[in-house]
C-alpha cells in the first residue's frame, strides 16, 4: 500500500506540473502595427480588475489605452480587446489561462488572439500572465 | 492506518479516473451543417481558408485544427449548395475564417464553449470583400452526454462550430453573390 501512495502522489505531482503553453495567431492581412489606441472591455464575470491590469500593460508597451465596465467603447478606437481569465485553486487561488483577442475598432473582427496556460507548479501573478499574453500578441 | 489505505486508494482511482484517455481533436464530420436552408445558390465556386485553430496533443484539452474545421464548412458548403463547388484553389470567391476565439472551461460536468470565428468573402475577379462578418457561437455538453470530460470538451467544441458554420452559411446566402 505504501507504494501505491507514493505512485500515486508521483501521478498527482505530474498532473499539477503539467505544461505551462504560450500561442498567438494573428487573422490573415492583419497588421498590429497600425493600432495605436485600445479599448478593454470588462468581462462582466470578472471580479479581479484584469481589464485595468491589461490596459495598464498596453500603456507600458507604448499604446494608448482605457478600460471600463461597457463592452463598446466610449469613444472611437483602433481596437477592443476581450478576454476570457479562468481560476483554480492549489493552496491559493492562481490564474491557469488567460486568453486575449484583439477586434478591429470599427468591423468587431478579431485580428489576433493569446493564449496562455500555466498550471499549478509555473504559476504566474495576475500582471505576469497579461504580459506574457500580450507579450505573444504583439511579438 | 484504515483511513491512510483508502485515502491512497481513493487518490489512485481519482488519478486513473482523471487520466484516462487522451484528448482528440473535434472531428470535421460532426462539424458539418446537415440542414441550413439557403435563400440564394451561387454559380460560381469558392475556395475556403482557414487559420487560426491549433491541434490537440494528447495531454492537452480538445481543440479545433485549421484542416478539421476546413473540411466540416467546406463539407457543408457543398450540402447546403451555397456555391456551385467548393475547390482547393483558384475558385471565383475565397472565404477566410479565422477562429480568433475558443473560450472553453477547464472542468465542469456540463462544458460551455464560446467561439468567435471572423469570416470574409473576397470576390477573387475584383479583389473586393463581398461579405464580412464576425460570428459568435457556443454549444454546452451536458454531463449526461459522456462520462470523460475530455470527450465533454470535444462535443462542446464540435457543437459551436457547427453552430458558427451553420450561422455563416445562412448569412452568405442572404448576400446573394
Amino acid at each position: 500500500m505504501k507504494r501505491l501512495t507514493h505512485i500515486a502522489a508521483l501521478l498527482l505531482v505530474l498532473v499539477l506540473a503539467g505544461c505551462a503553453t504560450n500561442r498567438a495567431s494573428h487573422a490573415p492581412d492583419a497588421d498590429l502595427h497600425k493600432l495605436k489606441t485600445f479599448y478593454v472591455a470588462r468581462l462582466p464575470a470578472d471580479e479581479n480588475g484584469v481589464e485595468k491590469l491589461i490596459a495598464k500593460r498596453l500603456n507600458v508597451l507604448g499604446y494608448q489605452s482605457a478600460s471600463g465596465d461597457a463592452q463598446t467603447p466610449p469613444s472611437p478606437v483602433d481596437a477592443v480587446v476581450t478576454y476570457q481569465d479562468r481560476w483554480m485553486w492549489d493552496i491559493t487561488m492562481y490564474m491557469i489561462k488567460l486568453d486575449i483577442q484583439v477586434h478591429d475598432g470599427a468591423t468587431g473582427a478579431i485580428l489576433a488572439n493569446g493564449e496562455v496556460v500555466r498550471p499549478s507548479l509555473q504559476r504566474k501573478s495576475p500582471e505576469g500572465m497579461v504580459e506574457e499574453t500580450l507579450g505573444v500578441i504583439f511579438k | 492506518m484504515r483511513l491512510r489505505s483508502a485515502c491512497a486508494a481513493v487518490a489512485v482511482i481519482l488519478v486513473a479516473a482523471g487520466m484516462t484517455g487522451c484528448a482528440t481533436g473535434a472531428k470535421s464530420e460532426a462539424m458539418v451543417a446537415e440542414k441550413v436552408a439557403v435563400s440564394h445558390q451561387s454559380s460560381s465556386n469558392v475556395t475556403v481558408a482557414v487559420s487560426g485553430g491549433q491541434s490537440t496533443s494528447g495531454m492537452g484539452a480538445s481543440q479545433i485544427s485549421d484542416d478539421d474545421f476546413a473540411h466540416a464548412l467546406s463539407d457543408s458548403i457543398s450540402k447546403s449548395g451555397l456555391f456551385k463547388e467548393v475547390v482547393s484553389n483558384g475558385g471565383r470567391y475565397k472565404l477566410n475564417a479565422f477562429i480568433g476565439k475558443v473560450d472553453q472551461p477547464v472542468f465542469g460536468f456540463n462544458m460551455t464553449v464560446k467561439m468567435e470565428v471572423s469570416y470574409t468573402l473576397v470576390d477573387t475577379q475584383s479583389g473586393k470583400t463581398v461579405w464580412s462578418k464576425n460570428i459568435a457561437s457556443e454549444h454546452t455538453a451536458k454531463a449526461g452526454e459522456a462520462f470523460a470530460g475530455i470527450k465533454r470538451l470535444r462535443l462542446a467544441n464540435e457543437g459551436a462550430a457547427k453552430a458558427n458554420i451553420e450561422q455563416a452559411i445562412t448569412e452568405i446566402s442572404a448576400v446573394g453573390v
